[in-house]
Formats: C-alpha cells, sequence, structure tokens
C-alpha cells in the first residue's frame, strides 16, 4: 500500500488499516493532529478511521510561528 | 502605575497590549527571554509537518508552555480558505483553544491577505464555535463584512508581513477604528520600531501583534522592553488625549513679568 506522509510517498508492506497503526508504526507522538486527504481527522477517531492505498496523511505539530 | 490599560479581548482579560510572535528568534533562549521582556500574555504559535519518529519530542512547544502564557495559533501558509479552514482545526486539537489567527495569503510577493478567501473561513469558522483573529488588510468593506460575520477583532495590517514598514495607512487605520468604535483592534505585521506601534496605539488601536521587529532586532531581549514601554505609552497617550497642533508658536512660560521685556516688530 502506497501512502503519502507528510509529502513524502511511504510504501508499507504490511498491512496498515488505521490512522492510529500507522501513527504507532511510524512513531509518531503525542501534540500532533492529523489531515487525511486535506480533512481534519479528530484525534478520538484515529482507531475507526481507515487508510486507503493513495490516502495523502499530513502530521502536524506546534512550531514557531508570527 | 494606572491600570488604566487592562483590557479584554474575547473573553479574557489582560494587562500587556502586545502580542507577539515566536518565530525567527536567534535562539530558542532568546525567545524566551525576549518574550518575558515584552510583558506580552499572547504568543502566535503555528502548525508544520512533523518529521517521523520524533515520538512527540518538541522542545519549541515545551518551551511555549513553560512560559504559561495564552497561545494564538495561525494559519499561516494557508492560501485558500478550505486550507485554513482545515488548519485552524488541527490547531483547535493541538492548542486545546478555539482562538485563531485566520491568515489567508492571496499575493506570495507582499504576502497581502486574500479579502475573499478570508471572508469565505470565517463564516465557517465563526459557526464552528471559533473566535476568529483576521489578519486583513485596511479595507474598510472588509472589516464590514467580517464584523457583520460576527468578529468582535479584526487585525488590520500596518504594512506587509516582515516588512518593518510600519503604517501605510493611517487614514485607512484611523477610519477603520472611527466606524468600529466598539470592537478590538489590533495592528497585524509590518510594525518595524516601537515609533511605530506608538503611532498604532495613539491611533486608537486596542493593541499590536508583531514578530520580526523584535527578532530580527540587533539585541531582540532588549527591543522587546522596548516595544513593551512604547505599547504602553501609546495606550497611555490615546486615553490622554494629545493636544491639538497649532501653526503659531506659544509660549509655554508665563509672560507676565518677563524681565527685559521687548516687542518684536
Amino acid at each position: 500500500m502506497i501512502i503519502s506522509v507528510n509529502g513524502e510517498t511511504k510504501t508499507f508492506k504490511t498491512e496498515i488499516l488505521t490512522i492510529q497503526q500507522l501513527l504507532e508504526q511510524m512513531s509518531f507522538g503525542e501534540g500532533i493532529a492529523v489531515a487525511l486527504n486535506e480533512e481534519f481527522v479528530l484525534r478520538t477517531t484515529y482507531n475507526e478511521t481507515n487508510i486507503n492505498d493513495g490516502d495523502r496523511l499530513d502530521i502536524l505539530s506546534p512550531v514557531q510561528g508570527g | 502605575m494606572t491600570n488604566i490599560t487592562t483590557w479584554e479581548i474575547e473573553g479574557k482579560r489582560f494587562n500587556s497590549r502586545l502580542m507577539i510572535g515566536s518565530a525567527l528568534y536567534p535562539s530558542p533562549k532568546i525567545m524566551e527571554d525576549a518574550i518575558k521582556a515584552s510583558g506580552s500574555q499572547i504568543v502566535t504559535v503555528a502548525l508544520r509537518r512533523q518529521s517521523a519518529g520524533e515520538n512527540g519530542d518538541n522542545p519549541f512547544w515545551e518551551l511555549i508552555k513553560e512560559l504559561d502564557i495564552t497561545v494564538l495559533p495561525n494559519t499561516a501558509g494557508c492560501h485558500t480558505a478550505k486550507e485554513a479552514i482545515t488548519t485552524a482545526m488541527m490547531a483547535r486539537e493541538v492548542f486545546g483553544t478555539n482562538w485563531i489567527k485566520l491568515e489567508v495569503i492571496g499575493n506570495q510577493y507582499n504576502l497581502q491577505p486574500d479579502p475573499f478567501a478570508l471572508v469565505e473561513a470565517t463564516n465557517v469558522l465563526i459557526k464552528e464555535g471559533f473566535r476568529v483573529f483576521p489578519y486583513m488588510t485596511d479595507d474598510l468593506v472588509l472589516a464590514h463584512k467580517l464584523a457583520d460575520l460576527g468578529c468582535t477583532t479584526l487585525m488590520p495590517w500596518g504594512s506587509p508581513i516582515g516588512s518593518g514598514r510600519g503604517l501605510m495607512n493611517p487614514y485607512n487605520l484611523k477610519t477603520i477604528r472611527k466606524q468600529f468604535p466598539d470592537l478590538q483592534l489590533i495592528i497585524d505585521a509590518g510594525i518595524g520600531k516601537p515609533s511605530d506601534a506608538i503611532e498604532a496605539m495613539e491611533l486608537g488601536f486596542d493593541g499590536v501583534l508583531l514578530n520580526s521587529a523584535v527578532a530580527l532586532a540587533q539585541e531582540p531581549v532588549i527591543m522587546a522592553e522596548a516595544f513593551k514601554h512604547a505599547i504602553y505609552a501609546g495606550r497611555l497617550s490615546y486615553e490622554a488625549g494629545a493636544m491639538q497642533k497649532r501653526d503659531m508658536a506659544s509660549p509655554s512660560t508665563p509672560t507676565v513679568g518677563t524681565p527685559f521685556w521687548h516687542q518684536f516688530k
């Protein structure tokens, strides 16, 4: 399955079904927010939100801002 | 000190009328010291893609949390209403606040906000329960549109982001102030020197949001303190009401009893 994660194409051999599983496998910690195909995904739904081949994920965290 | 400058914005009360950015400082330590020296109680932050494998380590965010001040997330870098709306939703979850500094950039050269996308995004976000701080041009009609949507704070630019050009169009800013006496008006972007901030405050603006002017100063921490005093002084000046300008000089020292008095011809 090929997924775009933060603009980088990633190929997953093992089947990743949900956002929660992807975050754990890629060692994303807490303090993040996720958009799937440019739509915001509530943190409480990571476990039940499936990822499909070709999906685009953006995983954001706090940075400096003006 | 008098507490004349205590003010309320979006349901919270503050002493400082300076809102400060957290970007572009030479080091995290200087950022921390500058924010403290500024006396600001509101700091702007942003969201960007996180690298995998960081396990949530984020020294910047830890440092901001330790400052224990109000955070105002922005949607910097967004070019469409949809991007800004999604970013705002993500910011609300990460930062735990419904405040959002709404930026939708319409031109890459001067980073001018797109008024149409700004209105579109504001309309959605207010319905979603956000307190929107719209970064906008100094357009009076745009101000009316945003106020009609329910914005109680407006943030017109002084001049383009990071330009340090001060207030390009005091007339427009003054007009917005006159037309919206009950809204909180913040000058956001373009401030270069403390004297620019004083000018903004003397126009009757409720506060100033700046970043580059402090972060890019030769001595950011000292400049932060300079802005702290400037904004306070500017507000006091506005509250006090400046004297009218006159064409003719008028002596301040009494003329009665002047020795060696003589009449100029």
